[in-house]
């Protein structure tokens, strides 16, 4: 029997423990940067498939819970845990990390120092976020995420735009958790602590959680991104490097869909049944809008920003139908992105390596010289559109018929965004794949490499797993949203 | 250490008297030393002996507080106690950090005479006194000391019309803020027939409004209408947002290493004699100034955050970052509860500290092409300083997060600290501005992170290396706010001994 009574303050520190190694490693020893860099991330992830193993899964309570003094004044304490919820975006992350440094193993020309370090930074942060039990903490952990992404968008991005994006991104999401931070102090004046599980035995009034439930959604709502505050989105994935756009994609944008679910459901639950049709609304709007604004891209980056868009909206409408059906298949649904997301973005940024450029115009017949890549690229699309046997049906027939129960209108309206997305990720993948080779533009021919296809294999299989058993993910989820639903309901 | 047993009480003032005559003494002797024939330079040799002067009576400022009890002496115009004691030490190391970064800075602009650290060393005089006056004239008296010695550092750069300008300026507006001290001053004492602070707290107690209703004894409004000139002078002092106008001009025109000081080190004193006057005297007024200062809170931070986005110039950016961060620091100190000194304190320690530290960040730094005697004026002239020193720049973007106020740095934590004093005492209004204004203060910080990181260079090393020892105190500084962060206990505490003493009144 292993000791696993600290594994996860392992898992919280090993990636912050390598950064502080890679400080004390020259910058010229590239080799041995990398390599430190990707063994410490490998070894988190190992860490965190234990953390899975060891997972119970039969209750729904946290586990692994550790509790440290922080300020014993102010009663703010650093307590971790896990729960059903937040097990797999933690897994998520710990794949992912690794996946992003491989993806850009010889793409970073300058400050690869630097570089290594703000990613094993920011998977400390995103652990963080992901596994703390305090308000006040998740808020520090939410808004540090954005410094090394605000570094990596602002230092190794591509164009000249990359500075307004670094801004849009730095900018929208501080005004939105501005407001959430409000509201956190209020509860903290009212409750006289932030600790998670003694909030969720305290109820505000209607007025009062109306109004927090708004302050945390302006937060929240600008990381999914809900429409109107989208727009930071597509720049900062346009502008962002390949393993930017990735964690961007995979991670970040699950940090408001988890906040929903942890702390707006269970903290504020009949201000989430009182606005629950204006967050359909906006989610609906959401999906159809930017599932239209996809079709009529150009850049091979910004139709995949706009497909997460339309994405992460579908997972809200799940979430919002409150029922256990639709909560888990949001989650789902979520990890499911971050899969298939995430791939689309690698696999956009394969052939941005080769021939520097993001436009649709400049590709076709990539079928003739790279089959693997089409294949792989095949497959990504149609878990994109949510074909069967692909993680993303799961989450979308479990969303839908959880939504169906709710709300017959959003669902059916929701339902179109699906077939709209048929629309954009086939004409995309035919033009980048059919066609006639465009021999003028291109000089290189090569297929990919050894290192590409091992960043593709982990995350077609866990999305082919997660399509074709979904039961190993949904067992150890399902206890959790149990709980939360009957908080919710009494 | 009993009160009894001392002989001679004005031991306690020991610090002061000690300072004040090693000043005397090292006028004469620079005076001895420079008038010799070849007008040597003892720049830096008196550098050294104000920095001996100086942790020499830091060490007895320490040797007080090792049994701080309040005392009284000089007929009640001073006191010793553990505010006194605190800011003391702050302010004591505080101008031992400027003195040590200013010296490259002075040698290289050539600032030789002898009397810029002999004033320095004046003004921190002053502040000490400040710090611990228990009269209002005493305080007036402090207050002049040390800005006269301000108003000459300004003006010290004798052949830059901007300099003497700034001093110019600077000293029209201390002296009318000045008088006005004083004519607030004398409308209490002409009520009241006293100066006293402990007198003041007998009289206005708690229940003091209560007894203004019933019998007309005092005419209340005459002593409001006092504590509000008061307040305005002070406020003028710290440069909050109405009375704010002088100090750009004065921060820019004025010497770096000027600026510097006077940017970091004074605040403290000044907040301590609002609390002492506010809070220890006159709390009984707390209603009548308190919205008064609510909008200059909310003034000077929209003033603060929007005015600094259209600068291009470092100083002014930091002089529109102080407002702003004057106007946090007035939240809590317009929130009248236990926990708010208790925040302001903290707030302010920190503040002063992360000044400190992008200070000298910004003068220790000098760009190798000196052939104008243009030192690194403007933003854009940070460009390089990632290519020539990265670790220094990334010593400034985590300190420049901090000021910001940006999460897992110790200035979020004194931040949200001071607006949970807002929300305690239902400022929700005034919370929820600031907070918004905090974002738009953000921006001109990540511009800063911008110039440092995201813009091409095409030439590199374009600074001088620093010292080692600047790189050491620079180090420790930075070290020190990344220790406040994980484990502020220490800030708190500290701080909660301070308002335990001030609000016995509230």
């Amino acid at each position: 029997m292993l000791y696993t009574k600290n594994i996860l303050s392992c898992i919280l520190l090993l990636p912050l423990i390598g950064a502080f190694v890679l400080a004390f490693i020259p910058s010229s020893n590239k080799s041995l940067l990398r390599s430190v860099a990707l063994n410490c991330s490998c070894l988190t992830f190992v860490l965190s498939l234990l953390l899975w193993v060891f997972f119970n899964k039969s209750i729904g309570t946290f586990q692994f819970v550790e509790k440290f003094f922080w300020i014993p004044i102010l009663n703010f304490n650093f307590s971790i845990g896990v729960d059903g919820i937040s097990l797999f975006f933690i897994l998520l992350t710990t794949l992912l990390i690794p996946t992003c440094l491989l993806a850009s193993w010889d793409t970073i020309r300058f400050d690869l120092k630097k570089y290594l370090i703000s990613f094993l930074v920011m998977e400390f942060f995103l652990i963080g976020v992901f596994c703390v039990l305090d308000l006040l903490l998740f808020y520090i952990f939410f808004e540090s995420v954005l410094i090394p992404m605000f570094l990596i968008i602002g230092i190794w991005g591509s164009r000249e735009r990359k500075i307004r994006a670094a801004y849009f991104f730095f900018l929208y999401t501080l005004l939105g958790s501005v407001l959430m931070l409000l509201s956190i102090l209020y509860i903290y004046a009212q409750v006289g602590t932030t600790d998670y599980e003694v909030l969720l035995t305290f109820s505000f009034s209607p007025l009062e959680q109306k109004i927090m439930w708004f302050a945390f959604f302006a937060s929240f709502a600008t990381k999914v991104p809900m429409v109107p505050v989208h727009l930071w989105l597509p720049e900062a994935h346009v502008e962002a490097p390949t393993a930017g756009s990735v964690i961007l994609a995979g991670v970040l944008l699950k940090l408001g869909t988890y906040g929903f679910i942890r702390f707006s459901f269970p903290l504020f639950p009949e201000a989430c049944f009182y606005f629950a049709p204006f967050v359909y609304a906006m989610s609906v709007v959401g999906i159809v809008y930017a599932s239209f604004t996809a079709i009529r891209q150009s850049d091979f980056k910004r139709i995949i920003a706009y497909t997460s868009v339309a994405h992460m909206n579908l997972v809200m409408v799940g979430l919002f139908s409150f029922n256990i059906i639709g909560l888990e298949g949001a989650i789902l649904q979520s990890l499911s992105h971050g899969f298939v997301a995430s791939a689309l973005f690698l696999i956009i940024g394969v052939v941005y390596d080769r021939h520097h450029t993001r436009m649709v115009k400049y590709y076709g017949g990539l079928v003739h010289t790279m089959p693997i890549y089409v294949l792989i690229f095949l497959f990504f699309t149609m878990a994109n559109i949510g074909l069967p046997g692909t993680g993303s049906f799961v989450g979308e027939f479990l969303i839908l018929t959880g939504s169906f129960k709710a709300n017959t209108t959003v669902t059916f309206l929701s339902a179109t965004g699906m077939i709209i997305g048929g629309c954009y990720a086939l004409w995309l993948f035919n033009r980048i794949a059919y066609g006639n080779l465009k021999t003028q533009y291109f000089k290189n021919y090569l297929d990919i490499n050894e290192r590409e296809f091992l960043i593709f294999f982990p995350l077609l299989l866990g999305t082919l797993v997660m399509g074709i058993y979904p039961n190993i993910f949904l067992d150890s989820i399902h206890f959790s949203v149990n709980m939360l639903v009957e908080l919710m309901y009494f | 250490m009993r009160i009894e047993t001392l002989l001679f009480k004005e031991v306690v003032i020991l610090p002061e008297l000690f300072l004040g005559i090693s000043l005397i003494y090292l006028v004469l002797h620079c005076t001895f030393l420079a008038i010799r024939k070849n007008y040597p330079l003892i720049q830096n040799s008196v550098l050294y002996l104000g920095v001996l002067v100086l942790s020499l009576s830091c060490f007895l400022v320490l040797n007080d507080g090792l049994d701080v009890l309040e005392l009284s002496v000089l007929n009640d115009t001073i006191v010793n106690d553990y505010i006194g004691f605190s800011s003391k030490l702050i302010i004591g190391s505080l101008s031992l950090f400027c003195l040590l970064m200013m010296q490259p800075y002075l040698i290289s602009q050539k600032i030789n005479q002898f009397e810029y650290i002999l004033l320095i060393l004046f003004a921190v005089l002053g502040l000490f006194l400040l710090c611990s006056s228990n009269d209002l004239l005493t305080a007036y008296l402090a207050i002049e000391l040390q800005s006269l010695a301000f108003y000459v550092l300004a003006s010290f750069k004798k052949n830059s019309t901007y300099s003497v300008d700034a001093g110019i300026k600077y000293f029209i507006l201390g002296a009318f803020s000045s008088s006005l001290f004083l004519f607030g001053a004398s409308l209490i004492y002409g009520v009241t027939g006293t100066i006293n602070f402990e007198e003041f707290r007998d009289l206005f107690s708690n229940s003091f409004p209560i007894i203004l209703d019933q019998t007309s004894f005092f005419d209340g409004s005459l002593v409001q209408f006092g504590l509000v000139l008061i307040l305005i002078a002070l406020l003028f002092k710290l440069a909050v947002a109405p009375f704010h106008t002088w100090a750009p001009d004065v921060y820019e025109g004025s010497p770096s290493s000027s600026t510097f000081f006077f940017a970091v080190v004074p605040k403290l004193a000044i907040f301590v004699l609002l609390l002492r006057i506010f809070y220890y005297s006159f709390f009984g007024f707390f209603e009548s100034w308190r919205y008064f200062l609510v909008v200059t809170v909310v003034l000077s931070i929209i003033v603060g955050s929007f005015g600094g986005l259209e600068q291009r110039k470092l100083k002014s950016l930091l002089v529109y970052s102080s407002i702003s961060h004057m106007g946090y620091a007035l939240i809590a100190f317009s929130a009248g509860t236990f926990e708010s000194i208790q925040m302001l304190f903290g707030y302010l320690v920190v503040y002063s500290f992360s000044g400190l530290c992008v200070w000298s960040i910004f003068t220790i730094t000098r760009l190798r092409n000196n052939h104008l005697q243009k030192q690194n004026k403007d933003l854009t002239d940070l460009v390089s300083l990632n290519k020539s020193n990265y670790m220094l720049a990334i010593f400034f973007t985590t300190v420049l997060f901090s000021v910001a106020g940006f999460p897992p740095m110790i200035g979020f934590l004194v931040k949200i600290s001071v607006f949970l004093t807002a929300i305690e005492s239902s400022m929700f209004f005034v919370a929820l501005i600031s907070i918004l204004c905090s974002v738009v203060g953000t921006f001109y910080y990540i511009r800063l992170i911008k110039i440092l990181y995201f813009e091409k260079v095409l030439v590199g090393m374009l600074y001088y290396p620093i010292k080692a020892q600047s790189s050491l105190l620079i180090s420790m500084l930075f070290f020190l706010l990344l220790f406040l962060f994980l484990n502020p206990t220490l800030l708190y505490l500290f701080s909660y001994k301070i308002s335990l003493l001030i609000s016995t009144a509230v």
